[in-house]
């Protein structure tokens, strides 16, 4: 049983730039990605129902996220799975950068920081996955492609501390912290 | 002769371990490292313990036999000065002595070491007359014929052993099954998959015959797990991370999970699926390492070995499918049906549900894309995949060894010292099919 792939390579009715899915956002960010419906209040966040409305890839690829990155080979099935493989690098960037003592206000300062500042896309000489990621045809579709990219960053960010500081809001998880070592595909962003 | 009354000795010898006890009983008695603390002044077997020798008084004190010595000119007290088992571990840790394991990979490679452990074996644990015992050992699947003669030579003429039977472990550990309530017929066709510490074997066998050319090893096994656990921790940076914590975390704590994502997500909800592990370093001092995600995540490197290794990456349930296609298909059905666990890395909880699922997945796979191919109107019946978990897996070949050693049958499937003396060692290099068709009850 190899890694864990998108559930969401079945949806063909999304924009793709390159070869990356715009696949839809349950987000309050501005940005070109079309938003899902934001949950009830009383809906429990980290395990909500993938039949939900408002499922969207960033819940999956937190679910994904600790299995898929013991793993150092993975076979890309479609544009949700670089949308896949884009956020679990992401995500263990963020984790490098919390530090065990950091509180959750300080974690979240830093990794606002981390989420809104310049990156690079795919095509970009300093991109590490060019030869797995189709650049974008013209400046139009990057930067569409730079601000869809950024929204899920920022999403990405918020909904990973709540994970990680979900028993207490002044010590980050352990066990989350402890897949920083690993390296999902052997590359990191 | 009183040998009429006595129960067989049934000794396992594997490369970590020794099992030792008698015939009809439940469990061995013994069970000890196999490993020889000698005195490393006699040279040589000193290296394994990375320490020097002690001070060796110069060659003219020794009769001019020079301290790397002939055994001859030594076969004095020095011969009888050493320890098996967890003595000899105990011994090796002081000065003066040196260890030395004299199985390696199932097969004997010490002669002499080998003869000691087993006098000391006979007689100071088991402390048996071998006139009046008949003994059943073990040998690994495709040990040499010579190897068995030079055996046959230590047990008749240095033990002077009544009788003597020398039988495959993976028969053995197919005849250890038997006790399971899933197994009906009594057959010795199955597949066993023998995991111990060091590698993991999957061997073949049909109607009590190995299947040589279809043996298959995979290099993950208890070690693996252990450093696996170890390695976890470490990431974790938990207070104890030695050894010895991870393979007491690996053995309490560890089970096999249907879907690790699914299982990460349980973890989530259920916070009591995290466990404490009370480490004591000794000295008064006590410390408590977290136990989390390891508990599933280190056996599923049979399942997933690309988590832990970048060199082997075939899943256990393809090696095993693999193992079957290539043996001849008229026995094919016969081990899908008695995939026979053996071994203490085959414990883990739930481990046989899991490769029987997983092995069916492959299997159904295969038969439809079979059937795909033939057109429509052709089905196949399906096949039955069968993994059996018992009670005995611990020391399946010792268990399976002291079930066919008390059968009244056993005797007379040995070779006697009256018929060894008679044809000489050749003799051992072939034994009946004990609990074959037509034999044991």
């Amino acid at each position: 049983m190899p890694a864990y792939h998108s559930s969401f390579l079945s949806d063909t009715d999304v924009r793709i730039i390159g070869n990356f899915a715009l696949l839809p956002l349950r987000t309050r960010t501005r940005g070109p990605a079309y938003t899902l419906p934001l949950l009830p209040p009383d809906a429990d966040e980290i395990n909500i129902d993938t039949e939900s409305e408002s499922y969207d890839h960033l819940d999956e690829t937190l679910t994904l996220f600790r299995a898929n990155t013991l793993f150092r080979n993975f076979e890309i099935k479609g544009p949700a799975d670089r949308v896949l493989i884009y956020g679990i690098l992401f995500i263990s960037e963020c984790l490098g950068k919390i530090k065990p003592n950091m509180t959750g206000r300080e974690a979240e300062k830093a990794l606002n920081t981390l989420a809104l500042e310049h990156f690079a896309l795919p095509g970009d000489p300093t991109f590490p996955l060019n030869a797995l990621f189709a650049p974008a045809r013209d400046r139009n579709e990057a930067d569409t492609l730079r601000q869809y990219i950024s929204q899920m960053r920022q999403e990405l960010t918020i909904r990973l501390l709540s994970r990680v500081y979900f028993e207490s809001a002044t010590v980050p998880s352990k066990w989350w912290l402890s897949f920083t070592k690993r390296k999902f595909m052997g590359k990191n962003l | 002769m009183s040998t009429s009354q006595t129960p067989a000795v049934v000794m396992d010898n594997g490369t970590g371990y020794s099992k030792l006890g008698f015939a009809g009983n439940d469990a061995p008695s013994f069970v000890f490292p196999t490993a020889i603390a000698t005195k490393t002044a006699a040279g040589g077997g000193g290296s394994g313990s990375g320490r020097p020798a002690v001070a060796q008084k110069p060659s003219f004190l020794t009769g001019g036999a020079g301290p790397g010595g002939h055994l001859s000119a030594k076969r004095g007290t020095e011969d009888l000065d050493f320890f098996i088992g967890d003595e000899a571990l105990n011994a090796a840790k002081g000065p003066g002595y040196g260890i030395d394991y004299p199985i390696r990979h199932g097969q004997i490679e010490n002669w002499d070491h080998m003869e000691r452990f087993w006098q000391s074996s006979i007689f100071k644990y088991l402390r048996v007359e071998p006139e009046d015992h008949y003994f059943l050992l073990t040998e690994p699947p495709l040990n040499p014929p010579e190897s068995r003669e030079s055996t046959a030579e230590i047990m008749f003429e240095s033990f002077n052993c009544a009788g003597l039977y020398i039988a495959v472990q993976a028969v053995l550990a197919l005849a250890a099954s038997w006790t399971s309530s899933k197994v009906q017929d009594r057959s010795l066709t199955g597949t066993v998959i023998d995991s111990g510490d060091g590698v993991t074997h999957v061997i073949p066998v049909a109607e009590g015959y190995v299947i040589g050319s279809s043996i298959r090893s995979i290099p993950i096994a208890g070690r693996d797990i252990t450093y696996f656990v170890q390695s976890l921790l470490r990431d974790r940076g938990e207070p104890d991370s030695s050894l010895k914590t991870a393979e007491s975390i690996k053995e309490e704590f560890c089970y096999v999970c249907p879907d690790i994502v699914k299982e990460f997500s349980k973890y989530d909800r259920e916070p009591d699926k995290f466990q404490k592990y009370v480490v004591d370093q000794g000295a008064g001092r006590k410390v408590t390492v977290d136990v989390g995600y390891e508990r599933f995540l280190a056996p599923e490197i049979f399942f997933n070995p690309e988590i832990y290794s970048s060199d082997f990456l075939t899943p256990l349930p393809e090696v095993v499918d693999g193992v079957i296609q290539s043996s001849p298909i008229d026995v094919r059905k016969g081990l899908y049906k008695n995939i026979v666990l053996s071994g203490g890395s085959t414990l883990y909880k739930d481990f046989g549900r899991r490769l029987q699922r997983d092995i069916r997945h492959l299997v159904d796979a295969r038969i439809k894309l079979s059937e795909q191919r033939a057109g429509t109107n052709v089905r196949s019946s399906g096949l039955e995949v069968s993994v059996i978990t018992h009670k005995r897996q611990r020391y399946g070949p010792w268990f399976g060894g002291s079930l066919l050693g008390q059968t009244p049958e056993f005797r007379s499937y040995c070779h006697t010292k009256q018929e060894y003396d008679e044809v000489g060692p050749s003799i051992v290099r072939r034994f009946a099919l004990l609990g074959g068709p037509g034999g044991a009850a």
